[in-house]
């Protein structure tokens, strides 16, 4: 029940985004407070201090994000072992979900010594480009600082942004574009 | 107010017949306005009309002399359209008196029967290998030679001796130097990858600089046009690199993280933002590449740096408020204040060469994107584009008349030129693919 009440949530989400981030939000989040209890994970306990709760837009795992296996961070563009995370339009703010896969992600890592990763941070290609290379880039390195502060040597971890340079969605609705601002894992 | 007349006739006289011309232009013509405006004379305001000019056909002799100058006549039409200062009229039929022989001189009467306010015509004939072209300018209504000036130079630099006529009659005009001999730089995906390509200022040349295969991205000129700064995914990475014009030998910024963006302040540094401090800051950083110090420090993005002509003011994008907004500031100091507090998410700043305006753009709540322009000290906002989806990227023109920016309001994303208050949009070249990230030159 919970995880079908959290998809009508998201779709709602993105279909009034705007009107969301002004008056709704605290409500919404009643909400998603309400379902969690119902839900298989605690999506909406943050676990790091100063990160933002209320903006955890990309967390409906109902979403297109999402691949049959039901996992979030999973999807046709990853198929490493490691998940991708999820961003807000124009933030670097990690998520509950987001953190959530970054701590699965330094586990897998750490019990793979051997193991190093490229973050690539991506954008929507909204906004301007030279800006969203800069949002990439902090958006790779807000991934890297999370895992790094879980134990794994931050010289296992090498970011890169591309900006709105490699969208993984072409479309221009925000399906796609929430597709996009991501933190992508590669392995090497 | 100087005005500098080239070689030949009195110059103290030539001074006197045109401020007496611009003073007739106020009293006599209704379409045109002159005044002093700080160093130069503005000889069209906004919305004011053009100068009405009237390009004679070059007289020549020998038939291969006649398709040079009917090349260079079409240079000099075309340079003089481009700067939107003109109304070129084609010449009377009756323009000269006593033939077409020698002794003939020109008809001013029949000239300002057609509304003419300018006469240019020219000569062309070839001597030793080399083409001399001889213009005269007369100013119609008081029959005066305003400007007499030969250009020599090889058959295939006919369009450099038609815009060096071109500038000279518009600074001639004006007062102020022109944008001919200068080039644009910009991004291009033609190829299925970005790469770096540059052409003449009315887009012109086109001429791939990079052929990389990668993403190569915001190229900028040094002022004096020696040195190309951008940045390539070369390496793997987003990374700056300056490279020399001449010998095309690279210096690149070899940090950790991105370093993107360039902004030059004066011939000698190069502003760019860089992460390997674990925030996007911006730096100057030296011609071999080397950190030379440290512009920002405050939490967020701070990207996208311009500087005001004097070197002394850096114009940037910065998140610190949340949402990007553009802040100004002075680069000893280090003293900064915010720029723009209409829009919630404005990017791309570009100084005019005048110093006294930014240009921008602004993601607006319709999902338009359209440039503005802003008064360096807050005031005087001005909305350049409207109703045409996305418009990104202005770069000033050296002379600060026109701004070159990327529009999709076509399709694709394409280059298009305005003047600097938003008027005769229309597109620079025709090229296969999209084109973004224009930075025209201030060399000329």
């Amino acid at each position: 029940m919970g995880q079908a009440v959290m998809s009508a949530l998201f779709l709602f989400m993105i279909k009034y985004q705007d009107a969301m981030k002004t008056g709704i939000k605290g409500f919404l989040i009643i909400a998603m407070i309400a379902t969690a209890g119902c839900s298989s994970k605690s999506a909406v306990t943050p676990t790091d201090s100063g990160t933002d709760s209320s903006s955890s837009m990309q967390g409906g795992s109902s979403s297109g994000t999402v691949s049959s296996s039901g996992s979030y961070g999973f999807d046709e563009w990853q198929t490493g072992p490691l998940g991708d995370v999820f961003f807000d339009y124009d933030s670097s703010i990690l998520a509950a979900e987001a953190q959530s896969r970054l701590t699965q992600n330094a586990a897998w890592l750490k019990s793979n010594a051997g193991k190093s990763v490229v973050i690539e941070g991506h954008c929507d290609d909204r906004g301007t480009s030279e800006y969203n290379i800069a949002l990439g880039d902090r958006r790779a390195v807000t991934a890297k600082e999370f895992i790094a502060r879980l134990g794994v040597s931050a010289s296992r971890l090498e970011t890169v942004t591309y900006g709105e340079e490699r969208p993984f969605d072409k479309g221009q609705n925000e399906e796609a574009w929430a597709k996009n601002r991501r933190a992508h894992f590669v392995v090497k | 107010m100087t005005i500098i007349v080239p070689d030949k006739g009195s110059g103290t006289t030539v001074v006197l017949v045109l401020v007496l011309m611009l003073l007739s232009f106020v009293f006599i013509s209704p379409s045109l306005h002159a005044e002093a405006a700080g160093e130069y004379i503005a000889i069209r305001k906004q919305g004011a009309g053009k100068v009405a000019l009237v390009l004679d056909r070059s007289a020549s002799k020998g038939s291969k002399e006649s398709g040079l100058a009917q090349n260079l006549d079409a240079i000099i039409k075309d340079g003089l359209i481009f700067s939107d200062l003109f109304s070129v009229l084609p010449p009377p039929s009756n323009i000269r008196t006593g033939g077409d022989g020698k002794g003939s001189s020109l008809n001013f009467g029949a000239l300002s029967s057609v509304g003419a306010e300018v006469y240019a015509g020219g000569t062309v004939s070839r001597k030793s290998g080399k083409v001399n072209l001889g213009m005269e300018v007369y100013d119609t209504f008081g029959t005066k030679l305003l400007m007499k000036k030969t250009y020599t130079g090889s058959e295939d630099q006919l369009r450099a001796m038609g815009h060096a006529f071109c500038a000279d009659l518009i600074e001639l005009l004006t007062g102020k130097k022109s944008y001919f001999g200068s080039k644009i730089v910009f991004v291009s995906n033609k190829t299925g990858s970005k790469e770096i390509y540059q052409c003449d200022f009315d887009g012109q040349g086109i001429q791939q600089l990079t052929n990389f295969r990668s993403i190569s991205l915001t190229p900028v000129f040094s002022p004096d046009g020696t040195r190309l700064a951008y940045t390539s995914y070369t390496s793997g990475k987003p990374t700056l690199y300056i490279r020399s014009m001449s010998d095309n030998s690279i210096a690149a910024v070899g940090k950790n993280g991105v370093s993107v963006d360039p902004g030059w302040r004066n011939g000698s540094e190069v502003a760019t933002t860089l992460s390997f401090e674990g925030d996007q800051e911006i730096y100057l950083v030296r011609m071999d590449g080397g950190i030379s110090r440290r512009l920002t420090n405050s939490r967020g993005i701070d990207v996208s740096p311009t500087f005001s002509p004097d070197g002394k003011l850096m114009a940037f994008v910065s998140s610190r408020n949340g949402m990007p907004q553009i802040f100004i500031q002075d680069v000893q100091s280090g003293q900064t204040r915010r720029l723009t507090y209409s829009g919630r998410y404005n990017t791309q700043p570009s100084w005019s060469p005048s110093g006294d305006k930014i240009a921008y753009s602004t993601w607006e709540k319709s999902g338009e994107i359209n440039i503005f322009v802003i008064n360096a000290d807050g005031t005087g906002l001005k909305r350049l584009t409207s109703g045409v989806r996305e418009n990104e990227s202005p770069s000033w023109s050296p002379d600060g008349s026109m701004i070159v920016f990327t529009s999709n309001r076509q399709g694709g994303k394409k280059l298009y030129i305005m003047s600097s208050t938003g008027e005769s949009q229309r597109r620079l070249l025709q090229m296969d693919g999209e084109q973004m990230q224009p930075s025209w030159s201030l060399f000329r």
